[in-house]
């Protein structure tokens, strides 16, 4: 098992998912305000790797890829960063337990997860008084990237190969994960 | 091998948590500093986007452009529809292109006449939209030009036709642009013909409320919303749209500039009006304002002269 060459292999190709995700963020296609909001992807396919293979998304390149957007889409710097980096780091731990379980458990413990970012996102920028987003939209992109979830998770487990650990990887390779 | 991994494990775990600790500190460190001393930490974020944005402008072109042609394909099933009414407006375009240039004659003329020295400083720069906002939070575009090109904070973009926002932050080679829309544009306004003052405030949405109207009861929809200029901000006379009401009756304007398609922008250049500095002297006979020297006879005679 290639397992000092493949995961920067597969931590490039996670960096570059992300990147090009927010290019297509970025590109000037409407300029008219709309009604509704996009998922936020770059979080959806955060959470889908760190819960199939932890050790592909690192959390400093997480935090770099959060602290980058943050920059460049003109939210408060770092607060977004910090969250996705927690919730995250939640997820990794509970990755183990969730293992063996079905994909409604992990899908039930993604939408926790991103409804407490989501409030403490929201009830950090009223305590610290900085202008936010109208409740309506943030709501609308909660729910839209809850929805995105399965996708990103499919399209991760078949294009890019990202699965969760089976039992015949854990005999070929490592005793304990 | 697998051993060795294990152990690693146990032995990094808690320089990994210190490390993640230190992590997540440093990021709510950064937004602390950015909400106690915002405008050092914007400046870094103009700083990383100039650097990072223009980096993708070679593939940021062609893909805007291939979905761009795919939009306007999918436009070509009713095009029979849209030829006619091309052609009606073409018919009414060019009734208002006759009065328009019967109007610009009339105008230099009036002008010629009456020696009127128009501004010459309102030149402008002209950028390509490199990026926008990348969030439906916010509204605002990021344009090729920046600090080489001389553009300064709070300058006015427009398309060709109307006004579509002012300049908030500006690295080397980008600059961007807040549009009325985003929640946090406000642009003092005139409504014309009544010439009312008003607030034009972005809220998110296509069209932008106006408010602060001094008397609401003279505005119409369909009015014309220019920049004022109050403040000293924006130059006057810059045309923003016409005046619509939303069915919650709340007074709205339909923006002159097409935000469908935002992809050159002027920026105007503004170095803002001479204040006027003194406050205005009397204006007296010089025999009033100096009675002690009396007799220096030329040098008095000329002022008298001056005087008269």
């Amino acid at each position: 098992m290639a397992s000092t060459g493949q995961p920067w292999l597969m931590r490039i190709v996670y960096l570059l998912i992300c990147l090009v995700l927010l290019f297509v963020q970025l590109l000037p296609l409407d300029t008219v305000p709309k009604v509704w909001a996009a998922p936020e992807l770059v979080v959806v396919v955060t959470f889908a790797w760190v819960l199939r293979r932890p050790e592909y998304a690192p959390p400093f390149l997480i935090a770099m890829i959060f602290l980058l957007a943050d920059l460049l889409v003109q939210r408060p710097p770092g607060l977004w960063a910090a969250l996705v980096l927690l919730g995250s780091e939640t997820l990794r731990n509970r990755a183990p337990g969730l293992r063996d379980l079905t994909f409604p458990v992990e899908w039930l413990t993604v939408t926790t997860t991103l409804i407490v970012m989501t409030l403490g996102y929201r009830i950090i920028l009223g305590v610290t008084v900085v202008d936010q987003a109208p409740l309506g939209l943030s709501l609308i992109q909660l729910v839209m990237t809850l929805i995105a979830y399965p996708v990103v998770v499919l399209i991760t487990q078949t294009v890019f190969g990202v699965r969760k650990i089976s039992p015949g990887d854990v005999e070929a390779g490592r005793q304990r994960i | 091998m697998a051993k060795d991994r294990g152990h690693t494990g146990e032995f990094t775990g808690p320089l990994k948590r210190l490390l993640f600790g230190v992590l997540v500190l440093c990021l709510l460190g950064l937004f602390l500093l950015w909400r106690i001393d915002s405008p050092r930490v914007e400046r870094f974020r103009a700083q990383v986007t100039d650097r990072v944005v223009p980096s993708f402008d070679w593939a940021m072109g062609p893909v805007t452009g291939t979905v761009n042609i795919l939009r306007d394909f999918q436009s070509y099933t009713r095009i029979y529809q849209q030829n006619q009414e091309l052609r009606r407006e073409l018919q009414q375009m060019k009734a208002w292109k006759e009065a328009a240039l019967q109007l610009e004659q009339e105008n230099a003329r009036l002008l010629d006449l009456n020696n009127v020295q128009l501004d010459p400083r309102l030149t402008y720069v002209t950028g390509v939209v490199l990026a926008d906002s990348g969030s439906p939070f916010r509204q605002s575009v990021l344009l090729n030009v920046g600090g080489r090109d001389g553009i300064v904070d709070g300058w006015a973009a427009m398309d060709g036709l109307g006004l579509v926002g002012r300049i908030s932050g500006v690295g080397n080679k980008t600059a961007r642009v807040i549009l009325l829309t985003d929640t946090s544009s406000r642009v003092p306004v005139t409504v014309q013909p009544s010439g009312q003052h008003a607030l034009l405030i972005g809220d998110n949405t296509a069209a932008p409320v106006i408010d602060f109207i001094e008397d609401a009861d003279q505005i119409r929809p369909g009015d014309r919303v220019m920049s004022s200029g109050d403040g000293g901000v924006f130059p006057a006379g810059l045309l923003v749209g016409q005046v619509a009401e939303d069915p919650g009756g709340r007074m709205r304007v339909r923006l002159a500039a097409d935000y469908e398609r935002l992809k050159f922008l002027r920026v105007l250049r503004d170095y803002g009006n001479d204040g006027i500095a003194d406050p205005g002297n009397l204006i007296a006979p010089r025999v009033l304002t100096d009675p002690t020297e009396t007799p220096e006879t030329a040098d008095g005679a000329a002022a008298e002269g001056g005087n008269g």
